[in-house]
């Protein structure tokens, strides 16, 4: 079910994003930086779904707050000709880079659980 | 894989599935402008160039300005000096002129007296008459004054040679001699013409020939001979 729902949501959005008009170069970069909070709390929710800790309040308001205040920061920053953005990507990457450690660990432990098992069986 | 439609699960679905169109969109909508921009990479960059360029030569454009200001006033100046340089040589020629013209080495020409003297029979003309009559006329302020045509300078002598009166350098005069004078014409006839101890009266009792005319526009040619300074040096203050 969920699964379906994602394959779908993707294929709206990719329907969607292929016919939306452009944006303006200047807004690009809060864009951007709105994508990568964003893709920062999908990790986050992957990896709570992993623990078994999902919740669905904390991933859509993390998804949607994590992208409004990443672009709010961006341009505060442009007003104070701080690259406060950097800060932002290097969080949010970092973020990501960790929860891909965690789902990279948790698939391998399942896999080597695995193996482990065949050898036991394969002992008897 | 089993499908559970209970609501949480629905509302789970549906939220996600959101999320997914918005992050999807937004992405491709980001990557299409990326891309986008990255065609048109060289035009940002000439922009960026161009605006480089364009405040250089702003700046360029601003000096060539200045140094187009300090050449116009500069020519201002050359012109303004030249202006002042014309004016001293249209001083220096009107120095010229008058002096000339005192001097007696130009043509001249205007109001003044004629007289004439006329050598009769028992008391011929002699020139201490003639030096005398010059000395009149310069006395009642004469310009310029000639005497059968010849222009008498501050050179000139007058003196008798055998019977001829000579004009030195080296013109010899004949009766009648007509002396033209330039000057105010009521100081000269006035001054030759005092009663009795004019010149006119002086004269003519003393049974010489005289006759004294005004004339306008009286021409005295200039002086024909040259005049040579041999001696004499301006005396140079230090």
């Amino acid at each position: 079910m969920i699964i379906i729902a994602i394959i779908v949501g993707c294929l709206i959005g990719a329907l969607i994003g292929i016919y939306a008009p452009m944006v303006s170069y200047t807004y690009s970069g809060y864009l951007a930086i709105a994508i990568i909070a964003s893709l920062d709390s999908v990790f986050g929710g992957i990896v709570a779904t992993l623990k078994k800790n999902f919740n669905l309040t904390i991933f859509v308001t993390g998804f949607f707050g994590n992208a409004i205040l990443a672009i709010l920061l961006t341009i505060l920053g442009q007003k104070l000709n701080v690259d406060i953005y950097l800060a932002a990507i290097v969080v949010f990457v970092g973020r990501m880079f960790t929860n891909l450690a965690i789902i990279r660990r948790y698939y391998i432990d399942i896999v080597v659980k695995k193996i482990g098992n065949k050898k036991k069986k394969t002992v008897k | 894989m089993k499908i559970n439609f209970d609501k949480a699960n629905i509302t789970m679905s549906i939220s996600i599935a959101i999320v997914c169109v918005i992050l999807v969109s937004v992405s491709l909508v980001q990557f299409k402008t990326v891309e986008q921009v990255n065609e048109t990479d060289i035009e940002t960059m000439r922009d960026e160039e161009l605006r480089e360029q364009i405040s250089l030569w702003k700046s360029k454009w601003e000096e060539a300005n200045e140094k187009l200001e300090e050449t116009n006033s500069k020519i201002n100046e050359y012109n303004e000096k030249l202006e002042s340089n014309e004016e001293a040589s249209e001083l220096l020629d009107e120095e010229l002129r008058k002096s000339q013209l005192i001097l007696g080495t130009t043509d001249v020409v205007g109001d003044g007296v004629v007289i004439t003297l006329t050598d009769t029979e028992e008391s011929p003309i002699e020139a201490a008459d003639l030096v005398d009559l010059i000395n009149e006329l310069r006395f009642a302020g004469a310009e310029a004054i000639s005497i059968n045509g010849v222009r008498i300078v501050n050179m000139t002598d007058i003196v008798d040679i055998d019977s001829y009166i000579i004009i030195k350098p080296s013109q010899r005069l004949v009766s009648p001699y007509v002396v033209k004078a330039i000057g105010n014409q009521t100081y000269l006839v006035s001054t030759l013409c005092l009663k009795n101890s004019g010149f006119v009266d002086k004269y003519n009792n003393s049974g010489k020939s005289v006759k004294l005319d005004k004339q306008r526009n009286i021409k005295i040619p200039k002086y024909s001979g040259t005049m040579n300074i041999k001696y004499m040096k301006e005396v140079t203050d230090k």
